[in-house]
């Protein structure tokens, strides 16, 4: 099945608080083609709407305007979502009554994996996320890092086939997430999934993706494609090059929507 | 819990102390007042005044859960419910518990319904705000989280709503319940011919502070075993999950 995202026209306002003034529209008019098993991430400055892009394309906010479609088939106002997906959102979001390991049963119990595979699909994740002796331990009783290494968890057990990642790694130290950054390659590699994933990293968006995409004022400012074959050497030269050109690209988004804030 | 038996020992002592200042028909000491309870429990009548205010306070309970939960939660959830609800529980909240007492005896007549509904319905509104504020601290968050993952509409409320709503179902119940135990006895001696509240009003008005105080202490006693070793063991079972909190 395709499982390509093509987004067009999408359009995002939220309603100003105070009653005469203005929409503040976030999104404005994206359009953006991922293809089938595509990795790509998405770069922009604080605010510039990362996060209610993945919103939308999860359905969780359908309130919009444009269309987007997965592998043809339209995001609808209502119902399902056309494709199974997994969202790490930017905050772990752990049912906090649960064990670690209860909170990655609700995500089972509600998906289509067959029962008899939860037990080998947790182990094998817990164990890639080295949480393994911690499956007991409430979320209250984890670190910053280790919450957000079990929502990687859930995201990845009910075997989705796009996976939304918010910045999944920021509150990570470097050791951990660049263990963590192989594993996701190494499992998007296996299991052929499409990941749209949001960083502020550019080291780290050109280490993953196929292509990086700058947004700036609700729209796309540029795509800069990472041609440097896989696997790929974190300490090659050839990252570090496109590492720079998506480095500035993003400072100057950055400017451009600070100047863009300041005029009245 | 030294610190709480300690804390009643010395109380024990001031009452003690308080009672050599006074006459005992003012203040009788603790041994006195011991003493009549003991007698009281002998003459074997203790029990069933006893089981009727106890059978009154969990009817009331219920009643006012019943009550005060759904229209709690409904505030929380529904701005419309909020909006147009509000006003009304501040007004059940401002009138009166007698005036509960008295329009239940005198529109559904002096017997046990009366009583339970007069019980309910007062301490009702004080649930509701409890719930309403409670709700309204919920994290909405993690009801995207669970719609993400396909939780059907159910699921969200039993799996994801419910337990967030649990820990001020329970708050409430602990203080709803010191509300209404309170407002039983003002009910009893208004309208019921059994229950401590009958007889603390019977013997206040045959001026016997010894049965009075003897009563007093009987149901204080009661109230605190339910309150502190029933219900906070329940709460400490259910959520054991919760990270300590020490200040
Ligand atoms: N529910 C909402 N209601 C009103 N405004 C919102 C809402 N959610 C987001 N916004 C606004 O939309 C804009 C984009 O927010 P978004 O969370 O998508 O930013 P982001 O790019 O993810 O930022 P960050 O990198 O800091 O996470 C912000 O200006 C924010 O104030
Ligand atoms: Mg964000």
């Amino acid at each position: 099945m395709d499982n390509g995202i093509r987004i067009q026209g999408l359009t995002k306002s939220f309603p100003s608080p105070r009653k005469h003034e203005a929409a503040h529209r976030v999104l404005n008019g994206l359009d953006l083609t991922i293809e089938d098993n595509e990795f790509v991430c998405v770069l922009g400055p604080s605010g510039c709407g990362k996060s209610t892009l993945l919103n939308t394309l999860s359905g969780l906010d359908r309130d919009y305007d444009g269309e987007i479609r997965f592998g043809g088939r339209p995001m609808t106002r209502a119902g399902k979502p056309p494709v199974r997906m997994g969202y790490l959102f930017q905050d772990p979001r752990l049912l906090p009554w649960l064990s670690a390991e209860r909170n990655v049963d609700f995500a089972l119990e509600n998906s289509d994996v067959p029962r008899h595979r939860w037990a080998d699909i947790k182990d094998h994740y817990f164990q890639l996320t080295g949480l393994q002796a911690f499956r007991r331990h409430h979320p209250h009783e984890l670190s910053g890092g280790m919450a957000q290494r079990l929502s990687l968890v859930r995201a990845l057990a009910i075997e989705p086939d796009v996976l939304f990642m918010d910045e999944p790694f920021s509150g990570l130290d470097e050791l951990t997430a660049r263990r963590l950054r192989v594993d996701l390659l190494d499992i998007w590699r296996r299991t052929g999934k499409t990941i749209v994933f949001i960083t502020h990293n550019s080291y780290e968006a050109t280490f993953l993706a196929d292509r990086v995409v700058v947004l700036s004022q609700g729209r796309i400012r540029r795509e800069i494609p990472v041609t440097v074959p896989r696997p790929r050497d974190y300490d090659d030269p050839a990252l570090f090059a496109v590492s720079k050109e998506v480095s500035a690209t993003f400072i100057a988004a950055a400017e451009e929507a600070e100047r863009a804030r300041s005029r009245p | 819990m030294l610190i709480k038996v300690g804390s009643m020992i010395a109380a024990l002592l001031a009452w003690l102390g308080l009672s050599f200042l006074f006459p005992e028909t003012v203040l009788p000491g603790p041994w006195q007042t011991i003493r009549v309870l003991a007698e009281n429990f002998a003459n074997g009548d203790i029990l069933s005044h006893l089981t009727a205010t106890l059978g009154r306070v969990l009817g009331g309970l219920v009643l006012a859960m019943a009550v005060g939960i759904p229209v709690g939660v409904l505030m929380g959830v529904n701005r419309l419910a909020e909006k147009t609800l509000d006003v009304w529980v501040m007004v059940a909240l401002t009138v009166p518990s007698l005036c509960y007492a008295i329009f239940a005896f005198i529109w559904i007549g002096l017997n046990e319904t009366a009583a339970i509904v007069a019980i309910g319905l007062t301490s009702a509104p004080s649930i509701a705000i409890n719930l309403w504020e409670g709700v309204k601290n919920i994290d909405t968050r993690l009801f995207q989280m669970a719609r993400v993952f396909n939780a059907s509409r159910w699921v969200i409320i039993r799996r994801v709503l419910f337990p967030q709503v649990l820990p001020y179902i329970m708050a409430s119940l602990r203080f709803g319940l010191g509300i209404v135990w309170k407002i039983t006895v003002l009910v009893e001696l208004l309208g019921r011919p059994d229950g401590v509240g009958f007889e603390l009003f019977y013997w206040y008005q045959l001026g016997n502070m010894q049965q009075v105080l003897a009563w007093t202490l009987l149901f204080t006693l009661v109230m605190l075993f339910i309150e502190l070793v029933i219900l906070q063991n329940l709460e400490r079972r259910m959520f054991s999950w919760r990270p300590e909190v020490r200040i």
